[in-house]
Order: C-alpha cells, then structure tokens, then sequence
C-alpha cells in the first residue's frame, strides 16, 4: 500500500459518448497524448501508419548508404553520411511515437522483417549513380517533406512533435539533393546525362510515393476525420508537382512524362495517368530490390543478435540479479 | 524475447536557465549508455546543455483527461520514506513536457497527487513524475565532451550551408537575359 | 622553418590523416547495418568525426606545401595512387564483426587520445590548434568505446570468445601504429617521441583490456612496419571511393 491510490470514478460513460467527446476535442484543435481516451481504429491507424514511416526511413538508409563510401568529395561523404544518419535517427524518433501508443520496438521489427509490415515502396528501386543522391535528395525528400508538414499538425501530439523535429532536419537533406542536382544539371555533358538519367528513374516512383488516388484509398477518409492527415494524397502530390517541374524546367531537365502540361486555368501542371500497376507490385513486395533490402535488414537483425545479448547480459550481472 | 534493450525516456536542456524538455526515448542496456545514445540521437545538432535519462518504468504518466476520471486517494499514515521527484508538466496544447521543478513525496503516487495540486497542475493538459534518483543525468563536466562538438559540425549539416534559392534565381535570371 | 622540417612534418601529418580517413570509411561502412538502431547513430557519428578530422589534416598538409587548402584534400583522397597513401594495415583491415570494429576503434582511440594530448603542446602553432578542435571529440569516441569493451568483453561467453580472437588479431597491428618519427620533429618539439606515447597508450589500454577480461597478447618483437606498403585489402577500398570521383576527367561534384 503506497500513500496514495489512483483509482477510476465509476464510469458510467458509453464509448458513444465517449467518440462525441474525443471528435469535439479534434474540432477544438486539441492534441491527443497517451492514457487519453481514444478509439481503437484511431490507435490501430497511427501504429500502422508511424511504424511504417519508421520503417521507410530505416529501410531508407539503404539505397543511399551505398554511395557513402563512393561519394565523390570529401565534403560529399560528410554530407551523405549525416544524411543516412539522420534517416536512423528519424525512424528512431518515429519508433518512439509508436511505442507511446503501446507498440513494441520489438514487435515492429518483427513485423518488418518477416514481411507483415510494409514501407515506403520508393526505397525498393535501386540508387545506380551518383546522380540518384540529388534526384532521392530534391526528389524523395522533397515529397517526403510535404507529406511530414502536414503530419506535423496531426491530433497525436507525439507524432506531430516528433514530425516537428524531423521536418527541421529535413530541409537539409533535401538542399543538399538540389544542391548536387543544380551541379551536376550545370556540370559537363556526361553530368547532365547521368542527372537526367536519375531523374527519368525517380519521377514516376516518387509520385507514386504520395499513395493512390483519393478515390482508391480506403483509409483517407477517417485519417482526415480524426485529424491524423489534413490533405488527401492527391492534394499533396499537386503542390509536389507545382513546385517541382518549374525548377527542374529552369535547370535544362526535362520529366518524363509526354502528357505533362501547364493549365492556365487553375494554374496547376497537369501529369499523364500513373502505372498503378507498378505501384502495387513493388508494395506487394515485386519490386527491383525488396528481396535486397529485406535481406539486408534482416542480416544486421541476426549479426546483432549476440552484441545485443551481450550488453544485456552485462547490465544484468551488474545490476546484481 | 525483447531484444531491443529496456526503454529510457530522455529529457533536453538547450540553454542555461532553460527547463529540460521531454523529447523521446532510447532504447539501452543501462543508464550509462542510455546517457551516451541520448547524446548520439538528440544531440547531432547543437543546442544543448544537459541531459537527462530515466528509465521508462519509473516514470508515473497521467493526462489531464485520465485525472479527470480517476480520483487520488492520499493516506498520510502509509506514505513512505520521502525522496525528491522530478515534475514535469504539458501546459501548452502544441508543446511538450517541461520540467517544473521537485516535490518530495514518500511515492509516485503522492507525488503526483501534490504536482496535480498546485495551480499549474490544474490546468496542465499532462503529468509525469518520477524519483530524481531514478534518473541519470550528464554533469557541467559533460558540456565539452558530449554537447560542444555538434557545434563544430554544422557545416554539412545546416540547411543553411546551401545557398538553392539564390542559385535557382541566378540561374532562371541568367536564362531570362539569353532570351 | 627548414625545408625538411616542413616535409617531414608534411608526412607525418599525412598518415595521421590517412589512418583517420581509411578508419572513417570502414566505420561508414556499418551506416545502416549496425547492431541496434541507436548505435547504428552513434556509430556514424564516429565515422564523421574521423572523416572529419582526415580533412583537418590534410589542410594542414596543403599549407605546409603550398598548395590550395580548398581543393587538396580532395586531390590527395580521390587522385592518389595506392603507393602513395600512408595507411596502417590497422585501419586497413576490413570491418571483420562488431568485436573486431569495436575493440579496432578502442585501440585507435586510445593512441589518438595519448597523441592528442601531446600535440596540443607542439611548438608548431596550427598543428596545437587543430589538436584543440580534434580533441574534444576524440574524448568522447574514446568514453564510447571504452564503455563498449567492456560490456562485451565481460558480457556473454560469445561475446568474451570474439572479443578476444579480435584482440589477436589486431594487437600486432596496433603496436606497429606507434611509429618512431624522424628525429628532427622531436627535438625542433612538434611531435612526441615514440617511446613516450607508447608507455602513455599502454598504461591505457592494457589494464582497461584486463579488467575487461581479455588476455593481452605477449608480443616482444614488434613486425617490420613500412607505410609505404600496404594490405590487399587498401587496394578494393581505393577503388570503390575514387570510382565516382574520377569517372569523368575534370568534372565538379
């Protein structure tokens, strides 16, 4: 018996009383934290979505941690390898906002390296030259940005302010891509081609990126509902098109998109259909590199093990249990 | 089995006279690296002074919304030996965490109880308190090998060592002056 | 200054910087690899430190020889021949597992750490005031890796097998690091003397190596140690970090 209890009032609240309550505080504006009440969906949701935004970034670090030790000057190898960095410890801010939801870091890896989990499909395309950090740099970080500025005002105060905090380091990892792409856009004849190469690569994918069309996306609409998202997918993949295109226009690169359009009217630039098709291979695990990055994973899981082991062995001898 | 190691949550000091703010969790075999990892996660960019690192466990969290719904019983006969807690409370809606100060209670519980008491914890949208001796924290000595460094560091890290935006104009202007 | 007091300090200085960026680029090697998530962090952060303090040498390089400290690095990192690097085979071992590139960075640490206290008093005023910058974030590499050896060397009957078979491995290699340098840089007072370093790096190490429950290796006679030759292993390493940087003559990156 301790001095004093925390003990529930007898509650004679229905879970409908309870939802009317929980969307008035949204309304309001107000954030969520852990031990407030909230609807399972709402939690399942988050935990769905944070851990695969965890799992993106650290299955992020992949195809550019590649280059780091290629990358062509030394003030390039600094970057990049902050940047690979910074992506471990954005999936590690993310793993957190889960676990204040009840997930285990355990759990999730879990489910990311058996397969049950998934994560951002763009990272199982492969980095082939060194063009490709400026074009997953401008490209992938710049979508990502978009996506994490609105995440940041999201009901869950854990992961608006973990989004907060990722977006603010953010910014540097997509200047320094425009930073290599405007040198190399601007570089020698073989600069060019290789940028322009990366690019033909990336913009598909990267559009893809923002999810399917509002219309086939079955979790959109509670998202918005329960402020976890503000903007619908389609909303957020115009603004990255609108801002994008004109600079890479203005850079002498072209996108490849035949179908691609300025319309005066709304002022927004118009895109052919998107290869769905391909969207959902590579999420369904059949894209150019899953099996690669999962292995990958997968091996540091496994060459961890006993240095993990380890290190708990040792606090527990030293704890003196 | 978990292998991931036991959970500390961490709290930020980035100036002098400024409160330490809750800002994550690492996961770490003890106090001692759970101090180090702190340092390695919060800590790649500057601005800070001090931090501390508490195992999640011994952290007693309540909102306002879960006080709201529960009554705090407080037995004066049956309170324990006093220590100090740390207090920390979410009084803005966007903000987090910030350590308040200490109170001495002879247990979570009461400490929370006398934190929830006073005019801050009435209308604080969050409490977390937690024995001060259950915390590691890093020292004034740890200033200059933990946290300076970050500060020589900056130039390929700041978004601000990239000059895009004057670049892209220079670059528009210049094809503008071709035509 | 002498003529060969500039070039003899030149070279010293550069296989500092040699063994830093070579030991930087195998610690970037465990970028997204590492054990756990927060180590993987805190692993790549000695990596960039290491890289980083490459840089500060080379520059000081550059001014001893006249050349530009702005682009030199990058001439001596990504256009020089395999002959011409002064690398340790320390560092130029591959990553090997945890145990090897834990204790390896220990044992680096640590030399850098007796090294960098020696330098911040050198009569030659640009090399004490680098050392001042270097310095501080060599402490806490060696803090970090210190904690780490011993956690692994007194931590599951796995982890003390590996961390000894790493210590065999790479205790020949760390003695042959301290070298004597050319006498005249001792006495004009802008490098230490070896023997002192030595006594200093193993008054650190071996007690710490001990109570971490590790046999330190008996070895009286130290190998023959050339830096201008080099492992197998130098040679796949140049070829992967110039590949980029010289895949097209002349071209800004």
């Amino acid at each position: 018996m301790y001095g004093a209890t925390v003990e529930p009032i007898e509650d004679a609240q229905t879970d409908d009383n309870r939802l009317r309550e929980f969307e008035a505080r949204i309304a309001r504006g107000e954030k969520i934290e852990p031990g407030d009440w909230m609807p399972d969906e709402y939690r399942r949701q988050l935990i769905r979505m944070i851990s695969q935004h965890a799992h993106s970034e650290i299955v992020g670090m992949l195809p550019e941690g590649t280059f780091i030790t290629r990358a062509p000057t030394l003030r390039r190898k600094l970057i990049l390898l902050a940047k690979v960095q910074d992506e471990g410890g954005h999936g590690q801010y993310l793993y957190h906002a889960a676990e204040t939801l009840g997930a285990t870091r355990e759990d999730m890896l879990d489910a990311l390296l058996s397969g049950r989990a998934k994560y951002s499909s763009i990272f199982n395309y492969p980095a082939l030259s060194w063009a490709d950090m400026g074009a997953i740099g401008w490209l992938v970080d710049g979508a990502a940005i978009l996506n994490q500025t609105m995440l940041a005002k999201c009901s869950y105060g854990p992961y608006a302010r973990a989004m907060k905090r990722i977006c603010a380091e953010e910014n540097f990892h997509k200047r320094q891509g425009q930073d290599i792409v405007i040198t190399l856009a601007t570089g020698t004849p073989e600069q060019k081609v290789m940028m322009q190469d990366a690019i033909n690569r990336w913009w598909w994918p990267t559009l893809m990126m923002f999810g399917p069309h509002d219309t086939d996306s079955p979790n959109s609409a509670v998202l918005i509902r329960w402020g976890i998202k503000t903007k619908t997918n389609d909303e957020l993949r115009q603004m990255f098109i609108n801002q994008t295109v004109p600079e890479l226009l203005a850079l002498g690169l072209t996108i490849p998109d035949p179908d691609l359009r300025y319309d005066e009217e709304s002022g927004n630039w118009r895109i052919g259909p998107i290869n769905w098709d391909e969207f959902w291979q590579v999420v369904k695990g059949n894209g150019p590199c899953n099996q690669e990055r999962m292995d990958a994973r997968r091996r540091a899981h496994e060459d961890g093990r006993w240095v993990r082991e380890a290190l708990a062995a040792y606090a527990e001898k030293q704890s003196g249990t | 089995m978990d292998t991931q190691w036991p959970r500390f949550i961490v709290f930020l000091q980035e100036r002098a006279n400024a409160p330490h703010q809750y800002v994550g969790s690492v996961h770490a075999p003890d106090a001692d690296m759970a101090l180090m990892n702190a340092r390695d996660v919060f800590v790649r960019r500057p601005a800070c002074l001090s931090l501390w690192v508490v195992p999640a466990s011994a952290v007693l969290m309540k909102t306002a919304e879960e006080l709201a719904r529960e009554t705090i019983t407080y037995n004066r006969e049956d309170d324990g030996a006093k220590e100090p807690y740390f207090v920390f409370y979410k009084l803005l809606e966007k903000g987090t965490l910030i350590h308040s100060g200490e109170v001495d209670a002879g247990s979570p519980a009461v400490a929370l109880a006398a934190a929830y008491a006073t005019d801050d914890g009435q209308t604080a949208k969050a409490i977390w308190v937690f024995p001060a001796k259950a915390a590691r924290c890093s020292t004034s000595d740890d200033i200059q090998p933990m946290f300076a460094p970050a500060r020589a560091k900056t130039h390929f890290r700041d978004q601000a060592e990239f000059h895009i935006t004057t670049t892209m104009q220079q670059i528009k202007r210049g094809q503008d002056d071709d035509e | 200054m002498t003529n060969e007091l500039h070039n003899a300090l030149a070279d010293y200085l550069l296989a500092l910087a040699d063994d830093e960026l070579i030991l930087g680029h195998r610690d970037s090697e465990w970028c997204g690899h590492a054990p756990i998530l927060e180590e993987d962090i805190a692993f790549a952060n000695i990596a960039l430190d290491e890289i980083g303090h490459a840089g500060v040498w080379y520059r000081l390089v550059a001014d001893l020889r006249d050349e530009r400290p702005e682009t030199y690095p990058d001439q001596l990192i990504y256009f020089r021949e395999m002959a011409d690097y002064r690398s340790a085979p320390l560092v130029e071992l591959p990553k090997g597992d945890w145990a090897l590139t834990m204790l390896r960075q220990y044992l680096f640490d640590a030399l850098e750490s007796v090294r960098l206290e020696r330098l911040a008093a050198s009569a030659y005023p640009p090399l004490a005031e680098a050392d001042a910058k270097i310095r501080t974030e060599e402490l806490y590499h060696l803090r970090h890796t210190t904690a780490w050896v011993r956690r692994l060397g007194l931590g599951t009957e796995e982890s003390r097998r590996r961390m000894q078979a790493a210590l065999e491995t790479l205790w020949p290699y760390a003695l042959q690091m301290i070298e004597q340098p050319s006498a005249e840089l001792v006495e004009a007072g802008y490098v230490p003397a070896e023997d002192d370093l030595r006594h200093a790096w193993e008054d650190m190490v071996i007690p710490h190596l001990q109570d971490s429950g590790l046999d330190v290796p008996h070895q009286t006679i130290l190998p023959p140690f050339d830096r201008q030759r080099h492992t197998e292993h130098l040679s796949a390493l140049l070829d992967e970090m110039q590949s980029v940087a010289r895949l097209i003559p002349d071209a800004r990156w």
